[in-house]
């Protein structure tokens, strides 16, 4: 992407200020398409350059002569390498080879429980997808616990002990742990200092608990990225005691977002996200439901949002108590705040008009003060109980943070240092510098999966299992327990996390799941407990298991507790988890790396998003390097123009520049960390200054305009529109042939993709990319557009640069009944099936690229090298190739096959049975993984399957259809419900 | 002046020529022929094995069916190789001290698997599932040949791609009742082809879906 | 009486060899350049250039074997880079020949016989060159055979509903047409080198090329008869080659790409570029070899003028080309037109402008069309525009497809440059060879020539 010119952007605002209805802006590079051409031109010289460094370079002349063979056809006659059969010595029980078994497990990659199934084939893990009866879950799985197998094969992952750096036999670890542990239970466990991340497994709260009980005078401190002090602490200033949210959205009509991206990084956002898209009654189906959001960044929540509001994130505060002044609450107003009263008003009326069946929700990273507000303001509309539940915190929490850490380290008070998990040298605030006060603990011990930062400057790493590989159990985001089973056998010999605590209390050898299954005992109770057990360890949840609700009470005199309004000076930097690489902690993972973020599109790499209008008051283009300076903190991003960002704030995404994450994650982006006072977690000032430098951002998609196309691309209506129905569409009927049409007698396969339930979470790309062995190709490949996901998810902006709607369009391969690539493949390497499917061949494909040139979707993806051989860029993770889908080799052409492994193995089992596939018996790896079933496949030939259904919606639309490719795969449009008043107010 | 060439180098030319006009064929007629033959298919050849295991003995001679050892042929894609303990289940009590059986017991006892050299050898782009054609009316015989008298065990097939297509394309030359999937030597009745059509009727065949690509390719 | 004839006989035609010519004189200089004379140092400064340019292309096109195709500068959405731009270039380049010489022959212009054969040898170099390219761009190009329809053990055919299909077909009719034209054309004049011939090899090595002709009239006449049949076998091709190459991108749906005008607007582009080359070749040849007297001005005036027709006819298509693409008022083509003259690949379009178009008109001029230098310069210039014409439609249109969410530019790599560069130079090194070992004009047919001028200028 060219840079764009101050210059333009000014034009653009001008021309974008107010603009409305329908039209699509043109994007950023577009518009500046003239001044952008030159630097187009200076972009090719670096390039011709890279190629040098690209894999030729690494490699020998022997290729080149292997290349004269490949001339001569010969690599055309190749035989295979002989293969060898391997039989079990002893066959494991209920273990069919060439059968795929599923185990119920609870990943907890974001902090909270989330329900999954482990697909595995002859014993190895391949595969994560949702556990339909884990409440969190429903079936769905978020990007960072679906890929948490990737991790599972690291072959970063810390493989043994080090002691001081140099590899050491776990069981010199034990001895010198030994002799110190004699020592500290003289001293009553004085000395010892423990460092945590917060607790969500009950199992090992219990662990930790009997430690620190055994050493009474030990002391406990936790540390996370993610801080949500506010929220605990808001629920005590208005109830008097700290107090979980448990909301239910699915009974909510109108719902307000006090910045709580509950779609996005909300612990339960998958629940949630389920339970929203039911309460707007998706499919076509709308009830009257409406959602604001206020918030201070570009979120997905903000995208599907009705009404949105971007705000400084200083000025939520004052915007939320403008809004309970409105609902009749004891609060002053404050003099000033940025969002316009006709919308707070029209807000007002709304909530007070749907009292009991509304919700306020507070995000995560916000203050106390505005969590009281939010709570006080449900309790005034009557919320309380009907959408919104309160528990009590299950798990005990640390008493001491690490600022009280390092003084403790100051005061040599630190003899013996335990920190279990987290990486708190690379995350922690930039005032804390653990970096340079941890080599001074004489005893520090570092338990994690990865020799990461914090493991460099201890004494001791001792390797952590994968969840994969270990007993244990979770906490979901509403309090109900599930249990986690290991799969595998550690598979580069890490510790289970409550084997390694049990033997810090000096329990050698203690089994793991015995430990997990007596706590639950002594939880459950005896009487028929093993059934219980067995049961809860078959469908993956502690039934019974749930923290009940509490009755809460707002406390009278709750005003006082509010502070004097904040006060807002300057450009404010607002921090934020990466929507692909949370805290860091996964940025080893290559297909989080290339997982284009939603709304910036960013991969390998984060940027400081700045609103257009502020880049060109700043003199800030597109790529070019900006200074971020707080106090005496700086660091160097490459500015990304991101519409909808608030104007006066930037965001910088955590999670970027790892040091010691690993081969894949290491240098990759800027640390935000650096940046980050302890005191203000989630945001603070900060001055912007260009640099004379650019550094090239990595997007997966230049253009966000549709132009004029929306018919033909995303369409967009309003429930005011549908029920007028004045958004009839008048859809083009698939002009009539000379020849008789194909008639498909066994089953037709279909899909629909409902853009309105559609939150770009991206989970699908994810779940494609895992069933499909789908390749990541790094970051130079991406920056050429080569990346190689089957499923995209285009996203298209409307309106001016200040606050643009936003549609998602997932886009698989359509599957054309009239095919326009199936015609030009010279091959018949891309044909089309009896039942529809538009089938790639990859052993027939000699990768012409026309079937490519011939998409008018550009859904097909070309291995232009080698992404999977072991002369690939990005070496494949084997471990989690699925075996029922082919490895693509470099040259041939592939692209969404409808996962025509599952249909087949639906299909053969069917036929055994001499019937029928039944609706739902399968779906796609992309259906299965929504969590608002925004995805729906199957047999459009029965017109009972839930596919038909849908598609005989007046609503449901083909892409292009104009073309007469006549798609497989067909849409229903994005439908917004925005209050009238509002929308008189804009215009619209 | 003295002539250039001799009177052959007429003859010479002729034949040069001709050779040019016949020989691409006859070059591209060999080519195919070896590409079919057993050199490039490893059609009949014999692979050297562990324990040179006799299916002439166990299936010809003491009639052992297919499933005995093969368990999950009718279940899965793989048929199934027998783990140790099913040859020891027998050779615990037979021939315990037979030389050629050693590396069978050593297996037992070092808890090490037997690693057989692969006969029947498909690409990796290939999926081929045992249990649909088991259940569908297709033979083991019908690809694996009389493995009942093969001492040693070869591939009886060519395994090439049109000769999987020619039973996809006309499978009523090959069904057989379901209860003669696994015997061996079983002769077809005279009206095979409207039998083949009434199976094919009976399992819901569709022929369409048989040769599909992606039936097999994926 | 020397200089050009025109200068005292104005309106009559100037003749197609410089006067004074017989037989032997013709034979003798023609057949020296190849025997005797000794080789010139302008041969062997640019035989030298030209090589060291080939090993780009020498050594590049098996690295791109081993490596892929993404060493190219393509991608997603703009899959077809390079190559594709090259191949349709080269089989453009050539056309001129089997244009000069069949259909030529057939209408019996005579001025065609001292410059058809080097002609043809330019065609043949163009096509294997043009024929490696779609090769090369393959992703796996080690299976290109299974182009060919034969009975594999796959039980699968090529599609042939795939114009990609129809390509082979017809560039591999073309090379293999245009090859045996060319060998039968020279089998005559090897005979004469073979006699004339003083070292044994070149007597051995003309021998056995010469097929034992001895110019007896029996040979004579199975010559004329199968030469003549050949050129009507040829002639068609000159028309179906690139209208099928063209299919390609007429028979997709993709913008740009989808134009009925493509078959005829391709086929004068292919003689637009064809002569083209003819010029560049010719005018440095006649220097180098002193080969004035047989390729005189005339011939130099007639090439521009076809040039000029054949740059009035593709002016003609872009013209159409642009007013269907507003006229049918579809916002896909639209969007496209406009990013053609503004967009990212502006300057392809703007420079195709320039050369195809504007600079053509210079051949109006009489004098220009006299100027061999200046014609050598124009047409440097047209090969150039030429080649950007098929970049901007290969490129553009995907760069701006449908879907504007996946609108995306690439551009040249160093391979791309590289491998391009190489293939030009390789060409230039066969000619250059060719114009050493083998007669670069028809003796036979200039003796002809001869004959006729004695019979014009006998009083």
């Amino acid at each position: 992407m060219p840079p764009i010119k101050p210059a333009d952007l000014q034009k653009i605002g001008r021309q974008l200020a107010n603009r409305h209805g329908k039209e699509y802006w043109r994007s950023l590079e577009a518009l500046a398409e003239q001044p952008a051409f030159g630097a187009y031109l200076e972009q090719e010289f670096p390039r011709l350059a890279e190629i040098w460094n690209g894999p030729v370079d690494r490699r020998g002349f022997l290729k080149i002569s292997a290349a004269a063979m490949a001339l001569a056809g010969l690599a055309g006659c190749e035989r295979q390498p002989p293969e060898y059969i391997v039989p079990y010595v002893r066959m494991p029980e209920r273990l069919v080879p060439g059968k795929p078994l599923f185990y119920a497990t609870t990943l907890s990659a974001t902090g909270t429980g989330v329900g999954a199934l482990v697909e595995t084939h002859e014993g190895r893990p391949l595969r994560l997808s949702g556990n339909p009866a884990h409440p969190a879950s429903l079936g769905a799985l978020d990007v960072f616990n679906q890929a948490a197998i990737l991790d599972l094969y690291d072959p970063d992952r810390a493989q043994t002990p080090l002691f001081g750096g140099e590899p050491a036999a776990y069981s010199r670890f034990e001895a010198e742990w030994r002799s110190r542990y004699t020592q500290l239970t003289r001293q009553r466990g004085r000395g010892l200092h423990v460092l945590t991340p917060p607790l969500h497994s009950p199992s090992l709260a219990a662990q930790l608990q009997a430690l620190l009980a055994a050493l009474p005078e030990a002391r406990w401190y936790g540390h996370t990225p993610l801080e949500r002090g506010g929220a605990l602490a808001g629920a005590r200033q208005a109830f008097g005691q700290p107090l979980e949210v448990r909301y239910m959205l699915e009974r909510a009509v109108c719902i307000v977002s006090l910045e709580a991206d509950f779609l996005g990084d909300m612990p339960g956002s998958l629940r949630y996200a389920r339970d929203y898209s039911g309460s707007r009654g998706v499919h076509g189906k709308r009830q009257d439901s409406r959602l604001y959001v206020i918030e201070s960044q570009v979120s997905i929540t903000g995208a599907k949002a009705d009404h949105r509001q971007p705000v400084p994130p200083s000025q939520l505060d004052p915007v939320a108590r403008a809004l309970a002044a409105r609902l009749g609450l004891p609060v002053s107003p404050p003099v000033e705040q940025p969002v316009p009263d006709y919308w707070l008003a029209a807000l007002a009326r709304d909530l007070l008009t749907r009292q009991g069946q509304s919700v306020v929700i507070a995000g995560e990273q916000q203050t106390a003060a505005v969590h009281l507000l939010a709570h006080a303001m449900n309790a005034r509309l009557g919320n309380l109980g009907r959408t919104i539940e309160y528990y009590q915190p299950p798990l005990p929490s640390p008493a001491q943070d690490l600022a009280e850490l390092l003084a403790a380290i100051a005061a040599g008070e630190v003899e013996t240092l335990l920190i279990l998990g987290g990486n708190p040298v690379y995350d922690a605030p930039a005032d804390l510098d653990l970096a340079t006060a941890l080599p001074q603990v004489p005893f520090a011990v570092y338990y994690g999966p990865y020799a990461n930062e914090t493991a460099a400057v201890c004494r001791w790493l001792v390797p952590a299992a994968h969840p994969l590989e270990s007993w244990g159990d979770a906490l979901a985001f509403d309090g109900s327990a599930s249990p986690a089973q290991p799969v595998v056998q550690p598979i580069y010999g890490g510790i289970e996390p409550l084997r390694f605590l049990a033997e810090l209390r000096g329990q050698l050898g203690a089994q793991p799941r015995q430990l997990v299954r007596d706590y639950w005992q002594s939880r459950y109770g005896d009487a028929d407990f093993d059934a219980w057990w067995n049961g809860s360890l078959h469908d993956g949840v502690f039934a019974g298991m749930r923290a009940s609700a509490v009755a809460a009470e707002l406390r009278p005199d709750w005003n006082k507790a509010l502070p004097p309004l904040p006060q807002r000076q300057g450009m404010e930097l607002r921090f934020a988890p990466d929507p692909s690489l949370w805290d860091g902690s996964v940025a080893n993972n290559a297909w989080l790396q290339e997982l284009p973020r939603p709304l910036t599109k960013l991969v390998w790499g984060n940027a400081v998003l700045i609103n257009p209008l502020d880049a060109a008051a700043a003199g800030i283009a597109q790529n070019q390097l900006v200074q971020l300076a707080h106090g005496t903190w700086s660091q160097q991003v490459p500015a990304q123009l991101q519409p909808g960002q608030p104007r006066g704030t930037v965001t910088l995404h955590l999670g970027g520049g790892r040091s010691a994450a690993g081969r894949v994650g290491n240098g990759i982006g800027v640390a935000a960390y650096r940046l980050r006072p302890a005191a203000q977690p989630w945001f603070t000032t900060v001055q912007l200054q260009p640099l004379p430098a650019e550094q090239q951002v990595i997007t997966t998609q230049h253009h966000h305009r549709m132009q004029g196309r929306e018919q033909q691309l995303a369409r967009t209506t309003t429930l005011q529109e549908l029920t007028a129905e004045a958004a009839r569409a008048a859809e083009p009927q698939p002009s009539s042939s000379l020849y008789p049409e194909h008639r498909y007698n066994g089953y037709a396969w279909g899909m629909l993709i409902d853009i309105d339930a559609c939150i770009g979470c991206n989970a699908c790309v994810i779940a494609c990319q895992s069933e499909n062995n789908v390749p990541s190709v790094g970051p130079e490949q991406v920056r050429r557009g080569r990346e190689m996901h089957w499923l995209r998810i285009d996203q298209y902006y409307k309106g001016g640069l200040e606050a643009p709607k936003v549609v998602f369009q997932p886009v698989p391969c359509m599957h054309c009944e009239k095919a326009p690539c199936e015609y030009v493949c010279p091959m018949h390497a891309t044909t089309h099936s009896s039942e529809g499917v538009n089938e790639m061949t990859y052993n027939r494909c000699i990768g012409t690229r026309d079937c490519s040139q011939n998409c008018p979707y550009k859904v097909r993806r070309f291995n232009f090298l080698s992404y999977t051989g072991k002369d690939a860029l990005t070496p494949a993770v084997i471990g989690t190739h699925n075996p029922d889908v082919t490895v693509r080799s470099r040259g041939v052409m592939e692209k969404c096959s409808y996962c025509i492994q599952r249909i087949n193995r639906a299909r053969m089992a069917a036929q055994k049975e001499n019937r029928r596939i039944r609706d739902g018996e399968f779906t796609t790896a992309c259906a299965e993984a929504c969590p608002t079933r925004a995805i729906v496949f199957g047999d459009i030939n029965d017109p009972a399957a839930e596919v038909s259904q849908l598609k005989s919606s007046r609503l449901n639309y083909a892409m292009l259809a104009e073309l007469n490719t006549w798609p497989r795969t067909t849409y229903l449009p994005g439908v917004r419900n925005p209050n009238p008043e509002i929308a008189r107010h804009e215009g619209q | 002046m003295a002539q250039i060439f001799s009177r052959q180098a007429n003859l010479l030319t002729r034949l040069v020529l001709a050779s040019l006009v016949l020989g691409l064929p006859l070059a591209f007629f060999i080519g195919g022929a070896y590409y079919r033959s057993g050199w490039r298919t490893g059609q009949d050849v014999i692979r050297a094995q562990p324990v040179p295991f006799s299916h002439r003995h166990h299936v010809g001679q003491l009639g052992i069916d297919c499933r005995y050892c093969h368990t999950s042929v009718e279940t899965s894609a793989f048929a199934g190789l027998p783990s140790t303990d099913i040859c020891m289940s027998c050779h615990s009590q037979l021939w315990t001290n037979a030389e050629m059986l050693a590396p069978v017991r050593q297996s037992m006892a070092g808890d090490k698997p037997i690693r057989w050299r692969r006969v029947h050898d498909l690409p990796d782009f290939v999926y081929f599932d045992h249990s649909i054609h088991v259940q569908k009316g297709v033979g083991c015989e019908s690809c694996h040949g009389r493995i009942d008298q093969m001492p040693l065990t070869r591939q009886a097939e060519s395994l090439l791609m049109h000769w999987c297509l020619d039973c996809h394309r006309q499978p009523e030359r090959h069904l057989r009742p379901q209860e003669a999937i696994f015997t061996m030597g079983w002769t077809p009745p005279a009206d095979q082809l409207a039998q083949g059509r009434r199976l094919a009727e009976a399992h819901r065949l569709d022929r369409n879906v048989m040769v599909n690509c992606s039936t097999c390719h994926r | 009486m020397n200089g050009d004839a025109e200068t005292d006989r104005p309106l009559a035609r100037p003749p197609l060899l410089k006067p004074g010519q017989t037989y032997a004189t013709a034979t003798d200089q023609i057949a020296a350049i190849v025997l005797s004379r000794k080789t010139s140092k302008g041969w062997w400064l640019c035989f030298g250039l030209s090589s060291v340019l080939a090993l780009g292309y020498l050594l590049g096109a098996p690295i791109i074997f081993s490596y892929g195709p993404g060493l190219f500068g393509i991608n997603i959405p703009v899959a077809w880079g390079f190559p594709i731009v090259n191949t349709v270039w080269w089989i453009g380049i050539g056309h001129a020949g089997t244009l000069i010489s069949a259909i030529l022959l057939l209408l019996n212009q005579k001025w065609r016989n001292s410059i058809n054969r080097f002609a043809e040898a330019m065609t043949i170099f163009a096509v294997i060159i043009a024929g490696t390219w779609p090769i090369l761009h393959l992703g796996r190009p080690w299976f290109f055979y299974w182009l060919i329809p034969y009975p594999s053990t796959m039980g699968v055919w090529p599609q042939f509903r795939s114009a990609l299909v129809w390509d082979f077909f017809a560039i591999s009719t073309y090379m293999i047409v245009s090859i045996i034209f060319w060998y039968m054309g020279m089998v005559p004049d090897l005979g004469s080198l073979r006699d004339r011939a003083r070292k044994r090899w070149q007597q051995v090595a003309y021998g056995l090329l010469a097929l034992g002709w001895r110019g007896s009239v029996r040979h004579w006449q199975n010559y004329e008869s199968a030469y003549l049949l050949l050129a009507g076998f040829a002639a068609p091709l000159v028309v179906s080659v690139h209208s099928v190459i063209s299919l390609d991108f007429a028979i997709s749906i993709e913008v740009g790409y989808h134009s009925t005008i493509f078959p005829p607007y391709f086929v004068a582009g292919a003689l637009y570029s064809g002569f083209c080359m003819v010029l560049t070749i010719l005018v440095p040849m006649r220097k180098v070899f002193g080969l004035e007297p047989y390729i005189t001005l005339r011939h130099l005036d007639n090439a521009a003028r076809l040039l000029l027709a054949a740059g009035l006819f593709v002016a003609h298509g872009y013209i159409s080309e642009f007013f269907t693409e507003w006229y049918s008022g579809s916002t896909f083509e639209r969007t496209l037109g406009w990013s053609r003259i503004t967009g990212p690949y502006a300057f392809a379009w703007w420079i195709t402008m320039f050369c195809n178009v504007l600079v053509v008109q210079l051949f109006w001029f009489k004098r220009v069309r006299r100027s061999p230098w200046t014609l050598w310069v124009l047409s440097l210039v047209i090969n150039l525009g030429m080649w950007m014409e098929r970049y901007v439609i290969v490129m553009t249109g995907p760069a701006r497809s449908y879907t504007s969410g996946r609108w995306d530019v690439v551009w040249a790599t160093l391979f791309d440059l590289a491998t391009l560069i190489g293939s030009i130079g390789f060409f230039f090194m066969l000619m250059l060879l060719f114009v050493r070992f083998l007669p670069a004009i028809s003796i036979f047919e200039v003796r002809e020539l001869v004959r006729e001028q004695k019979e014009e200028g006998a009083p």
